[in-house]
C-alpha cells in the first residue's frame, strides 16, 4: 500500500517515534502531534488518516474527533488502554472509525488502517437501496430481501435482517451497541444492549457455523460487534 | 460474644420488650415462688439489655427495679418498699447491669482493634508477597526482552537469528501485559468495584474469549456446548473469566477444551474442560490462591485468583474437579436470575 499522509496524535514521543518509523516503512508520509494544538495545526496539511491517542496533556483526544466530524469523513483510528473501554465507546460513538487496544502489533494497525482507507473512498454516500453486499459466505441482497449463506436461503427476522444488512455494509469496522441500537430501534433505545444481544445471539446461530465459535460475527466486548474483514480483500 | 448493632432505639425498645415479659412471667408465676427467686428473673433480662450497651443496660435495670418494686415487692402496687432487704437487691440489679454492660464494651472495643490489627497484618502480608512476585515474575519476560532486543540490534546477528530475537520479544511483551492486566483486575475486584451487570448470551462470551486467545496462541482444539443460556455478568470482567479459564486449560492442561453450561431454576453452571495430565488432589482449591503456580509452567499464577474474584464479585462461586477419563474441569456456578423480557421493541421502519 502506498503513500498519504498520516497524522499521528500521541503525547508519548517513544510511541509516536515508533508509529512514525513503521509508518514510513509502509510507504506513508508522517506529521506528528505531542498534543491537541499541534494536532489541530497538523489538520491544514490534510492528512488522509488519523491515528489519535485519547490522553493528551491539554485536553481529551475526543474533543479532535468531535472536530473533525463537524467537517470532514477523514478516518480517525483511536489507540487507547485496555481498561479505557468507556473512551473507546465515547470516541467511536463520535465518529471515530476504529480503535486499537494498547499494546498492540503493527501488523493490527496497518490492517486496521486499510479498512479505514477502503471506507473513506467508498463513503461518498448510503448504499443505493438495491445494493447487495457480499462478505464471506454470506450475500445480502437489500432490494429482494434476501440473505444467502453459502447460496443457501436463510430466513431472518426484519431485525437480524437490519442488523446483519449494517454490519455487512462495513466489514472489518467496529460498530458499537449504542450505534446499532439507535439505528435499528431508535433514539430512545440506546441503553437497552440486552434486546441488540439477544438479536445477535438469534442471528449468530441462523448464519454462523458454530455459534459458539463465530469466524464472521466478531463481539468486541463491552463495546461492540464487528464483521469479520475477508483476508485477501486487499488495497481499495 | 455477640456482635450487637450500637445503642438504637432498636436496642432501647428490645430491653423494655425483654422486662416487660419477664415481669409477665413473674406475674404468672408470683404465686408459687419466693420474692428472692423472682428477683433472680430479672438478671438475665439485664444481662441480654446489657450485652447492647451501657444506655440500654441502665434503662433496663430501672425498668426491672421499677417493674419488681410495683409488681411483687409488698405492699404490692406502689412504690414504697416495707423490708430494707429489697433495696439491696435493686442495687445488685444496677450494679450487674453496669458491670456486664463495661465489660461487654470493652470486649467489643478489643475486638475492633484485633480486627483492624489481622486486616493490617494481611495487607503487610498481601503487599510482601505482591512485591516479591511482581519484582520476580515481572523482571523474568524483562530480563528476555532486554536481552533479545540488545542482541537484535547488534548488526553481527545474522538475519534469521534476528527474527527469532524479535519473536521473542514480542511474545514475552505480550506476556508481561497479560500480567499486568491480571494484577490490575485483580486490585479493582478486590477494592470491591461492582460489576456492571448485562444481559450477555455465553456463546457470545466464549466465542470473544476464544478468539482473544487465539490471537496469542494460534488455534485452539475447542467445542463449545453453551446452548441458548444467557447471563447477568459485566461482559468485560466476565470475558477475562473465560479468557484466563482457557489460557489455563491451554498452558497446564492439553486440548481438545470443552466450554459446556447448564441452566436450571437455581443456577447457571458453566464448564470448561481439558484433556491434562489432571491436577493433584490437594492443588484443587489451591491452584485458586494468588501466585500459587501447580507446574513449572510460566505465568505469575494470577489468571485463576483474578477468575474466583470475578466470580465472587458476581456472587458466585468457582471450583476445580477431576475428570473421570482424564484431565480437569474448571466450574463456575452463578445464581440464578429472572431474565428480562426477550423481545424487543419494533424497529423503527425506514423507507428503504
Amino acid at each position: 500500500m502506498t503513500g498519504g499522509l498520516v497524522l499521528i496524535v500521541d503525547d508519548e514521543p517513544a510511541m509516536r517515534r515508533l508509529l512514525s518509523a513503521t509508518l514510513t516503512a509502509h510507504g506513508f508520509a508522517v506529521v506528528e502531534a505531542g498534543d491537541l494544538a499541534e494536532a489541530r495545526r497538523a489538520l491544514a496539511e490534510l492528512p488522509r488518516l488519523v491515528i489519535l491517542d485519547l490522553g493528551l496533556p491539554d485536553g481529551d483526544g475526543l474533543e479532535l474527533v468531535r472536530t473533525i466530524r463537524a467537517g470532514s469523513a477523514l478516518p480517525v483510528i483511536v489507540i487507547s488502554a485496555r481498561d479505557r473501554e468507556a473512551d473507546k465507546i465515547d470516541a467511536l460513538d463520535a465518529g471515530a472509525d476504529d480503535y486499537l487496544t494498547k499494546p498492540f502489533g503493527t501488523g493490527e494497525l496497518l490492517a486496521r488502517m486499510r479498512v479505514a482507507l477502503r471506507h473513506a473512498a467508498s463513503a461518498a454516500g448510503e448504499p443505493a437501496p438495491d445494493a447487495v453486499f457480499t462478505v464471506g459466505p454470506y450475500r445480502l441482497d437489500h432490494a429482494r430481501h434476501v440473505v444467502t449463506v453459502d447460496g443457501a436461503e436463510v430466513h431472518l427476522t426484519p431485525i437480524e435482517f437490519r442488523l446483519l444488512a449494517l454490519l455487512m455494509q462495513h466489514p472489518g469496522k467496529v460498530l458499537t451497541h449504542r450505534h446499532l441500537l439507535r439505528v435499528v430501534w431508535g433514539p430512545a433505545a440506546v441503553e437497552q444492549t440486552h434486546y441488540l444481544r439477544v438479536h445477535m445471539a438469534a442471528l449468530r446461530r441462523k448464519i454462523e457455523a458454530d455459534p459458539g465459535r463465530a469466524k464472521w460475527l466478531l463481539t468486541e466486548p463491552g463495546v461492540g460487534y464487528r464483521m469479520r474483514e475477508e483476508p485477501d480483500s486487499g488495497t481499495p | 460474644m455477640p456482635v450487637l448493632p450500637p445503642r438504637s432505639a432498636w436496642t432501647y425498645g428490645s430491653s423494655v420488650v425483654v422486662v416487660a415479659a419477664t415481669t409477665g412471667v413473674g406475674l404468672v408465676a408470683f404465686p408459687y415462688v419466693e420474692l428472692a427467686d423472682l428477683a433472680m428473673l430479672y438478671l438475665p433480662a439485664v444481662m441480654v439489655a446489657a450485652l447492647a450497651g451501657r444506655g440500654p443496660a441502665l434503662v433496663a435495670s430501672t425498668l426491672a427495679v421499677l417493674a419488681f418494686d410495683v409488681c411483687f415487692v409488698p405492699p404490692r402496687f406502689t412504690l414504697v418498699v416495707d423490708n430494707p432487704r429489697h433495696v439491696v437487691t435493686f442495687a445488685v440489679m444496677f450494679g450487674t447491669a453496669l458491670a456486664i454492660a463495661t465489660l461487654a464494651e470493652r470486649g467489643r472495643r478489643q475486638a475492633a482493634l484485633t480486627q483492624q490489627a489481622d486486616v493490617r497484618a494481611r495487607t503487610e502480608e498481601l503487599r510482601a508477597t505482591l512485591l516479591s512476585s511482581v519484582s520476580h515474575d515481572l523482571r523474568t519476560p524483562l530480563a528476555v526482552i532486554t536481552a533479545a532486543a540488545s542482541s537484535a540490534a547488534d548488526p553481527a546477528v545474522p538475519a534469521t537469528a534476528r527474527a527469532e530475537l524479535l519473536a521473542s520479544v514480542v511474545a514475552e511483551a505480550r506476556r508481561l501485559e497479560r500480567m499486568l492486566s491480571n494484577l490490575l483486575q485483580l486490585t479493582r475486584v478486590e477494592t470491591g468495584i461492582v460489576p456492571v451487570r448485562e444481559w450477555v448470551p455465553l456463546d457470545e462470551l466464549c466465542g470473544a474469549a476464544l478468539a482473544r486467545v487465539e490471537a496469542a496462541t494460534g488455534d485452539i482444539a475447542a467445542t463449545v456446548a453453551v446452548g441458548d443460556v444467557a447471563v447477568p455478568v459485566d461482559p468485560v470482567l466476565f470475558e477475562l473469566v473465560l479468557v484466563n479459564l482457557i489460557e489455563n486449560a491451554v498452558k497446564h492442561g492439553a486440548p481438545p477444551l470443552e466450554l459446556v453450561a447448564h441452566a436450571d431454576g437455581a443456577r447457571v453452571r458453566l464448564e470448561v474442560g481439558d484433556r491434562g495430565a489432571g491436577l493433584a488432589a490437594a492443588d484443587h482449591e489451591r491452584v485458586f490462591e494468588k501466585f500459587y503456580r501447580a507446574s513449572a509452567a510460566p505465568g505469575a499464577g494470577l489468571g485463576l485468583a483474578v477468575v474466583r474474584a470475578i466470580v465472587t464479585a458476581h456472587g458466585g462461586t468457582t471450583w476445580a474437579r477431576p475428570r473421570a477419563d482424564g484431565g480437569t474441569w474448571f466450574v463456575v456456578d452463578l445464581p440464578a436470575v429472572p431474565q428480562p423480557a426477550a423481545l424487543g421493541p419494533a424497529p423503527v421502519e425506514v423507507a428503504r
